[in-house]
């Protein structure tokens, strides 16, 4: 990588331009955007002038463009001074400047980033346009004295703290601002371009954005996944939006395998490009994970079953009961499908190692099957004793829904501590409260039986070693540690895999015992099929899976309109969360978030937490620190 | 009571007070536009600016969302106070020339502004209409439209939604500028290019009223139509 003639990236100064030897260049400093070099880039962190010839003046004329049309317009110095600071460069550009106008300019830029309301003001509207004033004043003095300028068209591209960390890559601060307006219809309309399931990943999600929010630094992070549910559940109280038709019908067929989030978010953007869709459902009903998976108490089926009855009302053809055991591509082709998009999930339970989990012994239920189970209306007998092995989102749900059922004592065992368990913080700490009790640092290594019931576990103890390619330190057996655990029931949940065997032969699969596909596209080995969700990541999130499915959708018309894929601008690479000031924000509570006693919550399967009132919403949505962040190269 | 230091005085605030809020209750002046005393505040105008001590830094900010703190140091009066509150009024002043809620700002604040009538009545975007039509009516019929990612939305204003309104005039009555206009003539009401029949008191036979406010009003409290076709002076 050649060194840049220039960076002020995050602050931090690299001057090359009067030849000096080259310094190395942060790590941090985006030296191309995509897959594509650049030769300048303005961005809210500073700029960088990869060759030395760029034209400054225009580039920052473009920029305040961009930051124009994201300036919210709400507060009286960002925008405004975006507009006269575009008609002082523009005046510059156009041989018509005075000298005194650069001063000006620079007044202005620093009034702007001190004096703004909001986020986008302070650190991304005109923040490179004060290094390019200062490090390139000759640029613009050469501009004095009837000399014109010259512009030229430049790429633009905005993300956002928290809309970077969502996988699907939500418009985050764009919905807040419109609950904050009081748009709950407009913020929805926004949220399902990207998350056709606002309901059920307003209550489920586990919150990447949340996790990235500058206001994380000052207090509390906003409620982003409880006001996405405020935009869904405000839709359901006013009497529930259908979703838009299609503008024109397309005679392409696609059939999707498994109505998961991805078949569903798959089936939802194709149907909005006018393909005929049919998903076939191993299941009676349609949702995956999101509807086998999270119990009641999480997600009430209510929600998840309206958002699929609108994706029905759109078209897209759901065949439940229709497990695909082989899939056969002479038949697919000859009922006319042109494309096909494998999204089964991963159901199948993983073993845990330990002796006797493969003999079929009564009350040894794998933890996906349970909950399976008990959400297509099986009856679970409650005994004594339960035991889950597990410290992931599956094993707290068992647990919780054990409790629930009127199990006497629900104890999971983790092998790690609480600190490496990968369940939502506030999944244990909700699960703790109803009376679920953890011992840490314990594995199973076999089950001990009564003829054929389960009756307990041996165990043994662990301690933590070095940390593994997750990250987290690796438990190791302590010798000679075993004991008893005592159990009428045991349920291992520590992971699931898909179960491929319906493409045996047909479609590469990975070490993992995933679906291989190009991670651009999605497309397996087979031009016309294509892979996405849990099958090919493995058990990930909702999110993950929706977004698999949009972009899918965009590559499977890609394929079918004979165009090449263009994947969407990454920032991968460059820190997002940082910036360079932010000035003086005062402290403000996070609206009160109400959940159901511990007492009442164990008696049934009643929704745990309570919405936000609208009201309730748009004060917290009022918290929002509004913080886009542009890019502008060319 | 919150021990405070403004202006290098040693002054008391109550708890929970805004910095704008405890500097009003010393009489300390700072100039709004966008503030009022009953609604939430809403940081439009950056006019309120003070400077505050934070991490041993003094530190511009609005003072009318931003609470004041047990031993604050703020400054009111500094240069640097003075400097920002000048460009936030020649900020308003660039893009609102002629509307004279802004050229007196302006002019109070030390921009120098031009000769000429003051003739304009600009919406300068204050949000104090949108929030008294929701935190105050409570029918939310006027809202900003929002700008942003992916919404083409040229320039920044106020959306009026007339099948929500009832007319009451609350918007009129609290616009800084007079952009909002409301004409009446005989029963008929006109606001927001909407017009609205007038109620006539049952007792003085004086049109006092919308109908759609009196109705929204006998939906929010019970209180039946017959009751409130009176005026309040006939009462």
């Amino acid at each position: 990588m050649s060194a840049v003639s220039f960076s002020s990236w995050n602050g931090k100064i690299v001057d090359n331009r009067t030849g000096k030897a080259a310094k190395a260049v942060d790590a941090g400093v985006p030296k191309m955007l995509g897959d594509k070099s650049f030769t300048a880039l303005m961005g809210w962190n500073g700029m960088v002038i990869a060759d030395a010839g760029a034209n400054v003046p225009s580039l920052a004329l473009a920029y305040l463009k961009e930051a124009r049309k994201l300036s919210c317009g709400e507060c009286s110095v960002c925008s405004i001074g975006i507009d006269k600071l575009t008609a002082l460069l523009e005046g510059l550009i156009a041989g018509k400047g005075k000298k005194q106008d650069i001063a000006e300019i620079e007044r202005i830029v620093k009034g702007v980033m001190e004096l703004s309301k909001c986020n986008f003001g302070r650190a991304s509207a005109v923040t490179p346009v004060f290094d390019a004033i200062r490090y390139y004043k000759d640029d613009f003095l050469t501009l004095i004295g009837g000399k014109k300028g010259a512009t030229r068209p430049y790429k633009a591209a905005v993300t956002a703290p928290c809309l970077e960390a969502c996988p699907a890559k939500l418009d985050i601060p764009g919905y807040i601002e419109l609950i904050r307006n009081n748009k709950f219809g407009e913020s929805l309309n926004l949220i399902r371009k990207r998350c056709i399931l606002p309901g059920v990943i307003g209550r489920s999600c586990t919150h990447p954005c949340e996790e990235a929010c500058v206001r994380n630094g000052i207090d509390k992070t906003l409620a982003i996944r409880l006001l996405k549910r405020s935009a869904a559940d405000n839709d359901l109280a006013q009497g529930a939006s259908a979703l838009k038709k299609p503008t024109a019908e397309r005679p392409e067929k696609v059939a999707i395998v498994g109505a998961g989030p991805a078949g569903l978010a798959a089936a939802y953007h194709l149907r909005r490009m006018g393909y005929q869709v049919t998903i076939f459902e191993a299941f009676p009903k349609g949702g995956g994970m999101a509807a086998v998976g999270i119990p009641d108490y999480r997600l009430p089926k209510g929600i998840l079953e309206h958002e699929i009855k609108l994706i029905r009302e759109l078209g897209a053809d759901i065949q439940y009961n229709k497990r695909i055991t082989k899939l056969d591509m002479d038949d697919l082709t000859t009922q006319g499908f042109k494309a096909i998009f494998l999204s089964v999930g991963a159901h199948e339970g993983t073993k845990i190692g330990c002796k006797g989990e493969d003999a079929g012994y009564e009350g040894f239920v794998d933890g996906a099957v349970f909950l399976r189970d008990l959400a297509l209306g099986k009856t679970v007998e409650p005994k004594g004793k339960v035991v889950i092995v597990g410290g992931g989102n599956v094993a707290m749900d068992c647990a919780r829904s054990c409790l629930r059922l009127g199990f006497k004592e629900v104890e999971i065992l983790y092998r790690r501590t609480r600190k490496e368990m990968p369940a939502r913080p506030e999944e244990i700490e909700e699960a703790l409260e109803e009376g679920v009790k953890v011992r840490y640092l314990v594995a199973p290594v076999s089950v001990l039986v009564d003829g054929n019931k389960v009756k307990g576990a041996e165990c043994i103890r662990m301690k933590l070693g070095a940390p593994d390619s997750s990250g987290r330190r690796r438990p190791i057996p302590v010798k000679g540690s075993e004991f008893k655990v005592k159990a009428d029931m045991i349920i291992p949940a520590t992971g699931q895999k898909p179960d491929l065997r319906f493409v045996k032969d047909l479609v590469p699969v990975t070490g993992w015992g995933t679906i291989e596909v190009n991670p651009e596209t999605l497309r397996t080995n087979l031009e016309n099929v294509f892979a996405g969700g849990d099958c090919v990541s493995g058990p990930a999130t909702l999110i993950e899976a929706l977004d698999a499915g949009n972009k899918v959708a965009r590559s499977i018309d890609a394929y079918l309109q004979g165009r090449t894929f263009e994947p969407e601008v990454s920032f991968k690479g460059i820190d997002v969360k940082a910036q360079r000031a932010i000035g003086f924000v005062d402290a403000c509570a996070q609206e009160k978030v109400n959940l159901l006693d511990p007492k009442a919550r164990v008696k049934g399967f009643a929704e745990v937490e309570a919405p936000y009132s609208d009201a309730a919403a748009m004060k917290e949505a009022n918290r929002c620190l509004r913080c886009y962040r542009l890019v502008v190269w060319g | 009571m919150l021990n405070v230091m403004i202006d290098g005085k040693k002054l008391e605030a109550k708890d929970g007070a805004t910095i704008l809020q405890a500097c009003q209750a010393n009489h300390i002046p700072i100039p709004t536009l966008c503030f009022h005393k009953d609604l939430m505040p809403f940081g439009a105008c950056r006019l309120c600016v003070v400077e505050v001590k934070a991490n041993g830094k003094w530190q511009v900010t609005s003072s009318c969302d931003a609470l004041i703190k047990d031993k604050a140091e703020v400054r009111t009066n500094s240069d640097k106070v003075k400097e920002s509150r000048k460009l936030a009024a020649e900020l308003l002043y660039y893009k609102y020339p002629t509307t004279k809620a802004v050229r007196d700002m302006a002019e109070s604040l030390g921009v120098e502004v031009a000769e000429g009538k003051a003739e304009g009545s600009d919406c300068i975007l204050c949000g104090l209409c949108t929030r008294t039509c929701h935190e105050i009516v409570g029918v939310d019929a006027l809202k900003f439209v929002d700008r942003g990612l992916g919404r083409n939305v040229a320039e920044p204003k106020i959306e009026y939604v007339a099948d929500a309104c009832i007319g009451c005039g609350s918007c009129a009555y609290v616009c800084p500028t007079g952009f909002v206009k409301m004409e009446a003539s005989g029963d008929r009401r006109m606001i927001w290019d909407k017009s609205f029949k007038m109620v006539a008191c049952g007792k003085c036979g004086r049109y006092f009223a919308p109908e759609d406010q009196l109705k929204w009003i006998s939906k929010k409290t019970g209180v039946p139509m017959s009751v409130l076709t009176v005026c309040t002076s006939c009462k």
